[in-house]
């Protein structure tokens, strides 16, 4: 990245904790734009701690998080994101629609209801991730990889240059999950920051143009490579040694 | 007999002020209720109910001392409104600070504060002229004039709330984390809603009573949830089923002679199991027919692979042959035929292009199987059987680690190269 655009996300010193534990302690990052960006770490390193702070849902208690050069509680609706699949009730009374529908409530005054504009930006959300075809569905009746996607549009139609999405790639097979990395794409080739809480190590390398290895304290951030590096790992997921050769190679072929 | 049993009561004031006091109370708490299901805050409703009682004792016993006023109404309608919101600062706070969890200091507070209600109004006996039973079961025939404009206006202000922010509701509901970061102020959005939950419920009481209010608020709004797939129409819906309860009901209590909240919250009740059975979609009926028409996967493929191996148009006969399972065959046969893996005619069943695929897809996992149980010492006459049983593991994973695992072997034990 040779641009000298200011960094769309700035984070600084930023420490968040739960009951006097910390999530999060002294993380720095500053990701600039059209990047993808893999927040990698173990169970429990303040991976999803991290996206909440940085959509300004949790508070923190030292620390500032820029947005576009404004702080997130001010950002309000700049970054869009897509939760963990765990984190939704797919019992919910709700058709795929009408969640990319979602999307656009921030655009609409609280007095007016949604526009034909919005429905449009809606449907054209879901046809970027090819469900448009499910549009009358409930949500529950969808396949994993698919409900991921309904969120992902959800979140295109937003129109936010920055995605926060929190485990996108958990429970899909690999054919869903290349489908999504797709529409990742090319979301970053529109111009789009993305980052992405990440669990597999051995796909990060190939998926993500930056790492960031997280677990309560920022270990690294940079190019797969680097961050892939034998010492760090085992630093951080603590002598589970063997199963990252394999994958450090992996990341410098 | 049709005027006696419908017409007549219609006539009787009182059956009127029961119907029109009881639709008002019924169609907002069913459409509140929809989001007290969806939030999983049930119990909450429970709980506001039944501190009502020291509210309304607290309401009465200040206007009375105070300003000389018996029963007062909108003194006890604040109290208990006080009461309510106390009650749920209390759980949250007892929930937050503590080990305790959430349901366990409902528990806790609901109890306690009825507690409280109770004792005060049994020592203020003779201060306070509440009848305690008239507060637990509540008197729908006896609706007085002042309660059907508490409830016409408390039903007006919540239903304005809650169409104008209809959104803001739904999104708050269904994904907190985003209505928070485009802005939304989900804290102040989740008061609101209990402040009409409490609302609904204080104006609720007085005519089903403490303990059946919160069935009028949850069991209209689970009835729609069976049928519906989007909130707006879960709500009218809810609405619809919670006028059809207090009417249903009304006639049951007429007809039979019984207690006005009880019939109603039967009807309702009796309502839900009904839907609960027949429901197109989430319905009992519904799943019993689904699970009845499933047909086993192993059916299938066994019925592909008798038909790859027997290389031409394969009667029924032969099929019922090879694969063991009864009645199932028939219904398996039109599922493929409909999925486009066979092709029926006169003297029996083709496989399509799909078909073939999928069937050599098990013959190879029968293969692999059948190799990889030699491999590993099996004797030699439960080869095809076990084999048999475990082809119908053949997902991707299974075949390539198979397959691997096989690697230096070339060819199956019949000498037919594995395809």
């Amino acid at each position: 990245m040779t641009t000298n655009r200011p960094h769309v996300i700035d984070v600084k010193h930023l420490t968040v904790s739960y009951q006097a534990k910390p999530a999060l302690l002294d993380v720095s990052v500053q990701i600039g734009s059209d990047q993808l960006v893999g927040v990698i770490g173990p169970n429990g390193a303040g991976k999803s701690t991290f996206i909440k702070a940085v959509l300004g849902f949790v508070k923190p208690d030292l620390g500032t998080v820029l947005i576009n050069g404004k702080s997130a509680q001010k950002a309000k609706g700049e970054v869009a994101y897509v939760p963990q699949r765990g984190a939704v009730d797919w019992d919910f009374p709700i058709t795929v629609k009408e969640v990319a529908l979602m999307g656009r409530y921030q655009q609409i005054p609280w007095y007016s209801t949604p526009g034909s504009e919005d429905r449009d930006a809606a449907f054209a959300a879901l046809e970027m991730v090819r469900m448009k075809d499910f549009a009358e569905r409930q949500i529950g009746e969808l396949s994993g990889g698919q409900q991921q996607r309904v969120f992902l549009a959800r979140a295109l139609a937003q129109g936010s240059d920055i995605l926060l999405l929190d485990e996108p790639f958990a429970g899909v097979d690999a054919a869903t999950e290349r489908a999504i990395l797709d529409v990742l794409e090319r979301a970053k080739n529109n111009g789009k920051t993305l980052v992405v809480v990440h669990h597999d190590l051995s796909t990060a390398a190939e998926y993500f143009d930056k790492l960031m290895l997280i677990k309560q304290r920022m270990y690294a951030f940079g190019t797969p490579e680097r961050v892939l590096n034998e010492e760090l790992l085992s630093n951080v997921y603590e002598g589970r040694l063997r199963i990252f050769s394999d994958i450090i190679k992996k990341g410098n072929s | 007999m049709m005027y006696e049993l419908f017409i007549a009561p219609l006539t009787e004031t009182y059956f009127q002020k029961a119907l029109i006091g009881g639709s008002i109370v019924a169609i907002v708490a069913g459409v509140v209720g929809c989001l007290v299901v969806l939030k999983r805050m049930a119990f909450l409703g429970d709980a506001l109910s039944h501190a009502m009682i020291a509210g309304v004792a607290g309401g009465y016993l200040v206007m009375k001392l105070l300003f000389g006023a018996e029963a007062h109404a909108p003194g006890m309608l604040l109290g208990s409104l006080i009461a309510a919101i106390a009650t749920v600062a209390l759980i949250s706070f007892v929930s937050r600070i503590s080990r305790v969890k959430e349901d366990t200091a409902i528990g806790i507070m609901y109890t306690g504060i009825f507690a409280l209600g109770v004792v005060v109004v049994s020592i203020f006996r003779h201060y306070i002229h509440i009848d305690l039973m008239h507060f637990i079961m509540g008197d729908i025939l006896g609706v007085a004039d002042s309660d059907l404009w508490v409830s016409a206006f408390v039903a007006a202000t919540v239903l304005t709330i809650l169409i104008l922010f209809f959104r803001h509701f739904q999104l708050a509901t269904f994904d907190p984390i985003m209505a928070a970061s485009i802005g939304l102020p989900v804290l102040l959005i989740d008061y609101v809603l209990t402040t009409c939950v409490s609302l609904v419920v204080v104006s609720a009481v007085s005519m089903v009573g403490v303990i059946l209010v919160v069935g009028l608020l949850i069991t209209p709004a689970a009835t729609a949830y069976l049928l519906c797939d989007r909130l707006d129409r879960m709500m009218w819906l809810a609405a619809f089923f919670g006028v059809t309860s207090v009417v249903g009901g009304l006639y049951l209590c007429v007809w039979l002679d019984s207690a006005g909240g009880g019939a109603i919250m039967l009807f309702c009740t009796l309502q839900f199991l009904v839907v609960l059975a027949v429901a197109p979609k989430y319905g009992l009926l519904a799943r019993w027919l689904r699970l009845r028409n499933l047909v086993p996967q192993q059916v299938i493929e066994d019925i592909l692979t008798t038909i790859l191996r027997y290389k031409k148009t394969t009667p029924l006969a032969v099929v019922q042959q090879y694969v063991h399972s009864g009645k199932d065959i028939t219904k398996a046969l039109q599922r493929m035929t409909q999925e486009g893996l066979i092709i029926g005619n006169d003297d029996g069943y083709n496989l399509t292009k799909d078909g073939e695929k999928e069937a050599n897809k098990v013959l190879r996992a029968h293969h692999l199987w059948e190799a990889y149980l030699e491999k590993i010492g099996t004797p030699e006459e439960q080869l095809h059987p076990t084999a048999h049983r475990l082809e119908h593991i053949s997902d991707q994973k299974t075949v390539d680690y198979l397959d691997e695992k096989l690697a230096t072997l070339e060819q199956d034990p019949r000498g037919q190269a594995v395809p």
